[in-house]
């Protein structure tokens, strides 16, 4: 565990070295996927060529990937605030699907009530339903040393069906069969910066959060606590700091996060929820959190990769052959080689020698 | 009804079952197997088409053996020589094997989803005559099929071979004292690389089983998580074979109850998360329980 957390600091000073590292497992998964598409028949570099035209070849597409990336920096940060603080928090997505449920919930409800009430009204209950949803694994961790990757992972199935059964049943949109609530009303919805675009405020709240986590990490006292806690929780433990309650109080913030980024995405995207709400946003965020190794510029830089490639993807299905599904692929295998060593395997080229 | 309950119960039971018991040795021998599921879902397509191409239910299951002890191999090889984090090794696999299936699916057979082949060869049912006439009894034993003979008697098999042979020892000292297994001149990696093999292949068998035992067709989503339910067996289990597999035969019960209440204004997504609500619950007895006993031992 403590693995995955020290390499998902930020690391002090840049080199070329730290460079090489930080791309090596989107090339190396690069790879992989090109050997998948090759064998199937296609191209792998057409392909690439056409996913990164589709992501960032004019405004519009430009947009669109900004604007699918949103929920993956929220995400991506909630991972890494947990991360950080060495706690394996794998339950981002159950707080995705609980806070967007709350923050529909919010919008379509309270209908009366002005934007300026509303949309953060909306926005806090999203926030709170992440924290909450991460209350019981928190507690559990830091009182009674109970695996929270276990307790985190099998809240996740209890958010899909939750959130189901709440949509099919007592806030199923009346008249409605599919499982979906009622759309937020007008004054809940984030605003769109870039009609016909769906790129929304939602956007500038992710930026700002990640703004704040940068100068967080850099020079708060808290931020310094919880990087000694995920590097090294004994020598926390000697220096004073309370770890159990930090723990708490990350996992919370963990959730916070990623209650908001359900939250956003209902409200500046999909303005209510349905089953099926999130595509996994929680999982890739821990692809995002990985690739970028928690630094702030890394998520951010991971999440425009995985936005283009979820907004590309789409569209490549539609002009060419290759199946949607090449991004999975990417995805999964990122995941994997950003946390595989390659160290050894160096080491030994050097004994060689 | 009740026998018809009973009966569902223990055909939803097996799969669960083969995965927990991979799952189980995997988890002793010092690795926690996330990726189960996937394993499941490439043993289930690959079990599908063999079962098609050759009409022989036996060989489709070497098949799906074989193709969830590769994935199995390739996962622990990436823990145990690259050091990856075995959690986000197991996640990536899921989703990256998932992508593959369907990426699969639609570049071979041009079908997204589901994919149903002519001539599939399914697994007999073993009918007991006498027995099968006997109310409840006859539910729980007769009309199963050989895989799911084989996964309750491996249950015992499990726990002999782990408390009392060589082997199963070792595999226990890799996973709880990988120094000792290296003083001893024995590499804790190869024998957990076999464990996640042996996981492999019981998850592959139990995905052949959702294909060729349960339904015929292949369905993306046909695991439905229930490589995620094995897991929780096990955890629900403590790594004891007898626990986990009544934690299983209760989690399989679930899903024939769940399966009954659809459609009948019954909650049944409620129903579906009271494997993982009690796997949590267990989970917290038995650190209250540790947290006592360390309290009165101070």
């Amino acid at each position: 565990m403590s693995a995955v957390a020290s390499s998902a600091r930020a690391t002090p000073a840049i080199g070329w070295r730290d460079v090489a590292l930080a791309v090596a497992p989107l090339v190396l998964a690069l790879v992989v996927a090109a050997i998948v598409l090759a064998v199937a028949g296609h191209n792998p570099l057409e392909v690439y060529w056409l996913l990164l035209k589709e992501s960032f070849g004019g405004v519009k597409r430009i947009a669109a990937t900004v604007s699918a990336s949103t929920p993956l920096i929220l995400t991506g940060l909630a991972t890494a605030v947990a991360f950080r603080s060495g706690v394996f928090n794998v339950g981002v997505e159950g707080c995705v699907l609980v806070g967007g449920l709350a923050a529909a919930f919010v919008g379509f409800t309270y209908v009366g009530l002005p934007a300026t009430l509303l949309l953060p009204l909306a926005l806090g209950a999203a926030a709170l339903a992440g924290t909450l949803w991460m209350l019981v694994p928190a507690v559990l961790k830091a009182r009674l040393d109970v695996d929270e990757v276990v307790t985190t992972l099998m809240l996740n199935f209890i958010a899909v069906s939750l959130t189901a059964w709440l949509v099919n049943g007592p806030l199923l949109a009346p008249g409605s069969a599919n499982s979906a609530t009622p759309m937020v009303v007008e004054a809940a919805r984030l605003p769109r910066l870039m009609p016909p675009s769906t790129l929304n405020a939602g956007f500038l709240i992710a930026i700002a959060l990640l703004g704040l986590y940068w100068l967080w990490g850099r020079g708060t006292a808290l931020g310094l606590e919880t990087r000694l806690a995920g590097l090294n929780p004994r020598f926390a433990i000697a220096s004073g700091i309370n770890v159990p309650m930090l723990i708490i109080k990350m996992m919370l913030l963990s959730g916070a996060i990623g209650g908001l980024a359900g939250g956003i995405q209902a409200l500046g995207t999909v303005n209510r929820f349905v089953v099926g709400f999130s595509p996994g946003y929680g999982f890739t965020g821990i692809a995002v959190a990985l690739l970028g190794r928690g630094s702030a510029i890394g998520i951010l830089l991971a999440a425009l990769l995985f936005g283009a490639l979820a907004t590309s993807g789409a569209t490549i299905q539609l002009f060419s052959d290759v199946p949607i599904e090449i991004v999975n692929i990417l995805q999964g295998t990122v995941m994997i080689f950003a946390v595989a060593r390659f160290g050894w395997l160096l080491k030994n080229r050097q004994g060689g020698k | 009804m009740i026998d018809n309950i009973i009966h569902a119960a223990f055909v939803m039971t097996t799969p669960i079952l083969l995965a927990a018991l991979g799952g189980l040795v995997n988890r002793v021998a010092g690795l926690v197997n996330i990726g189960l599921d996937s394993m499941m879902l490439a043993g289930a397509l690959v079990g599908l088409m063999i079962a098609s191409q050759t009409g022989s239910w036996p060989a489709a299951l070497v098949a799906a053996a074989l193709v969830g002890g590769l994935l199995g191999l390739l996962m622990s090889l990436t823990v145990t020589r690259l050091q990856a984090n075995e959690i986000i090794v197991g996640l990536g696999f899921n989703i990256a094997v998932a992508g593959l299936v369907r990426f699969f699916l639609k570049s071979w057979y041009g079908t997204s989803g589901t994919l149903s082949l002519p001539d599939v060869a399914m697994l007999p049912r073993i009918h007991i005559p006498v027995v099968a006439d006997i109310p409840v009894l006859g539910a729980i034993f007769s009309d199963h099929d050989p895989l799911t003979w084989a996964a309750w008697l491996l249950v015992p098999a499990t726990a002999w071979f782990l408390a009392r042979t060589r082997l199963g020892l070792r595999l226990r000292a890799a996973g709880a004292a990988p120094q000792a297994t290296r003083a001893l001149g024995l590499n804790p990696l190869n024998l957990r690389d076999a464990s996640t093999v042996f996981a492999g292949m019981m998850s592959g068998l139990a995905g052949a089983y959702l294909c060729i035992g349960v339904v015929g067709i292949f369905n993306e989503g046909i695991t439905a998580g229930r490589g995620f339910l094995a897991l929780a067996a096990f955890y629900f289990g403590r790594n004891r074979p007898w626990p986990t597999a009544i934690g299983a035969l209760l989690f399989g019960l679930f899903d024939a109850i769940q399966i009954r209440l659809q459609g009948r204004g019954l909650p049944a997504e409620l129903v579906q998360t009271l494997p993982y609500v009690m796997v949590i619950v267990i989970l917290t007895l038995v650190a209250i329980t540790i947290k006592r006993a360390r309290n009165k031992g101070a």
